[in-house]
C-alpha cells in the first residue's frame, strides 16, 4: 500500500485545474505513473493529493496545425514511436528517441509530458524537443502561458511549473522536407538504460547542398539539455564531408569539456561524445560519411 | 480513504469490487482476485515480472495504480491458456526449455504475446526488443528467444489450418 493520500480523478482538464487551485495540501498529477507511483512507494514523496490525468482523453493527440507539430502532454513513449509523421524523414529523431526509453511496458505508459517536468538530464525526449526548438503550454484555472522548453527546464529534476499548473501540451515549428533529424543516445546497455550521453541533431539542406542550418542539442552532459552552438556555427554554410565531419566532432566535444568542467565523468564523456557525434551526424546527413552530393 | 469503485475486464471476465486507490494493479490482481501468476520482482519498473496486458499492450502492473486501470481489458498469465489448453507460447516455452527458475516466465510469455498479436512473424531483433523489458535472472534469453520463434511458427501453422 501507498502512503496516505487522497486520489482524484477529474472528468476534464477544466476540473483538474479547478481542483488544483482549490484543494488545500500538496498536490501531484498522475499521467502514465512510471516516475510517480515508484517514487509514492519509496516514500520520495507524500502528498496530501494525487490528480489522475487518466480521463482527459483530448490530451493523448497529436496534430499538425498551422506550421507547428502539437502533442499532447499524455502521447506515450509507444505511440511517439509509432505515429506515421514521426516514422521518417525530420521528425524521426522524436521516434528514435522514445524508442530509447525505458522497455516497451515503460514506453506503453510513460509519457511526454512526464518526461518534460519530470526534468530528468537525462530525460530521452528533453535533447530532441530542444533541437526542434519546442515551447510547453501550461495551464492553469482561468489562464495558460506558452514558454520555450529552453526556459522551462531550469535544473536538474526542476521546471518553472507552478503546483497548481498543467502540462497541457508540446509543440514545434514544423520542419521543411530537406532537413533530417537523428537522436544516439549511449547508455550502459540496450534497454532499461539511463543516458549517460545523448545528441540529438537536425541538419537542414540548403541550394547547392550545403548545411543551411544545423540544431545539436546534448544530454545529459548538464544539468539541463544544452545546444552545441560552435559546431552549429561552423557547420552553417559548409558542405557535409569527413574532414567536415570532424571538425564538427571536435567542436562537440569543447562543448562537453566546457559543460563538464572537473566533474569525474568528464574525461569519459568528452572522449565517448565523439563517437556519439559522429554517429548522430553521418545518421541525419550520409554525406558526412562519403562526402559527395 | 473512500473506496474506489473498480471496474475492468480481467481475462475475459467482468469485475466489479471496491479498491483502495493507494493500491496498485498488481496488488489487486494479486491479492483480491488471486491471479499469482503475476508476480513481484523490483517493484519499480525495471524487470517486468508483474508484466500484464492493458488493452493488448504490456505494462509492468506495480507501476499502474489500480484506478488507473478501471475500463481496461486486463489479460494476465491465467488468461493465457484456453479451456485448460496451454497457449501455444507455454507450450513453446516448455519444448525450448526457456523456463529456469519461472519467476519472469509469466512476463516473458505476456511481452511475447503482445508482440505474436500484432506482428505474427517477427524478426529476432523484433523478438529482442518485445522481451528487453523483462529480465531474466537465470539469463536464460537465448532460450526465450528461441521459443518466441517456435511459438511464431506454431500459431502461423494454425491459422494456415483453419
Amino acid at each position: 500500500m501507498l502512503p496516505p493520500f487522497d486520489y482524484h480523478r477529474p472528468a476534464s482538464l477544466a476540473e483538474a485545474l479547478f481542483l488544483l487551485a482549490s484543494l488545500p495540501g500538496t498536490k501531484k498529477i498522475l499521467a502514465g505513473g512510471t516516475d510517480l507511483v515508484p517514487a509514492l512507494r519509496r516514500g520520495d514523496l507524500s502528498p496530501d493529493h494525487v490528480v489522475s490525468l487518466s480521463q482527459l482523453a483530448g490530451m493523448r493527440e497529436i496534430k499538425e496545425d498551422k506550421g507547428f507539430i502539437r502533442i499532447g502532454a499524455l502521447v506515450t513513449f509507444s505511440r511517439l514511436a509509432e505515429f506515421p509523421l514521426f516514422l521518417k524523414g525530420p521528425y524521426k529523431l522524436l521516434a528514435e528517441a522514445a524508442l530509447q526509453v525505458g522497455g516497451p511496458q515503460v514506453r506503453n505508459q510513460g509519457t511526454i509530458g512526464g518526461n518534460i517536468v519530470n526534468a530528468s538530464p537525462a530525460g530521452d525526449l528533453l535533447p530532441p524537443l530542444t533541437a526542434l526548438e519546442a515551447r510547453v503550454r501550461v495551464c492553469r484555472q482561468g489562464g495558460e502561458r506558452v514558454l520555450p522548453l529552453a526556459g522551462f527546464l531550469t535544473g536538474p529534476g526542476r521546471t518553472c511549473i507552478h503546483p497548481e499548473e498543467i502540462l497541457a501540451e508540446v509543440d514545434f515549428p514544423a520542419l521543411p522536407e530537406r532537413a533530417a533529424g537523428s537522436f544516439v543516445k549511449l547508455g550502459r546497455r540496450n534497454s532499461l538504460a539511463i543516458s549517460r550521453i545523448s545528441l540529438a541533431a537536425i541538419v537542414i539542406r540548403g541550394e547547392g547542398g550545403i548545411v543551411e542550418e544545423a540544431r545539436l542539442a546534448l544530454g545529459a552532459v548538464a544539468p539541463v539539455p544544452i545546444r552545441a552552438r560552435k559546431a552549429e556555427a561552423l557547420l552553417r554554410g559548409r558542405k557535409p564531408s569527413p574532414a567536415l565531419l570532424e571538425e564538427a566532432v571536435a567542436a562537440i566535444s569543447e562543448t562537453v569539456a566546457d559543460s563538464l568542467g572537473d566533474r569525474p565523468s568528464a574525461p569519459y564523456k568528452r572522449a565517448a561524445v565523439r563517437g556519439v557525434a559522429r554517429e548522430a551526424l553521418i545518421k541525419a546527413d550520409p554525406r558526412f560519411a562519403s562526402g559527395g552530393c | 480513504m473512500k473506496p474506489f469503485r473498480f471496474r475492468a475486464t480481467v481475462n475475459g471476465r467482468p469485475v466489479d469490487l471496491p479498491v483502495d486507490p493507494r493500491r496498485r494493479l498488481l496488488d489487486v490482481l494479486r491479492e483480491d482476485l488471486g491471479l499469482t501468476g503475476t508476480k513481484e520482482g523490483c517493484g519499480e519498473g525495471e524487470c517486468g515480472a508483474c508484466t500484464v496486458l492493458l488493452d493488448g499492450r504490456p505494462v509492468n502492473a506495480c507501476l499502474v495504480l489500480a484506478p488507473e486501470a478501471a475500463g481496461c481489458d486486463i489479460t494476465t498469465i491465467e488468461g493465457v491458456a484456453v479451456e485448460g489448453r496451454l497457449h501455444p507460447i507455454q507450450e513453446a516455452f516448455l519444448e525450448a526449455g526457456a523456463v529456469q527458475c519461472g519467476y519472469c516466465t509469466p512476463g516473458m510469455i505476456l511481452a511475447a504475446k503482445a508482440l505474436l498479436d500484432k506482428d505474427p512473424r517477427p524478426t529476432d531483433q523484433a523478438i529482442k526488443t518485445a522481451v528487453s523489458g523483462n529480465l531474466c535472472r537465470c539469463t536464460g534469453y537465448v532460450k526465450i528467444v528461441k521459443a518466441v520463434r517456435l511459438a511464431a511458427a506454431r500459431l502461423a501453422r494454425e491459422e494456415g489450418a483453419v
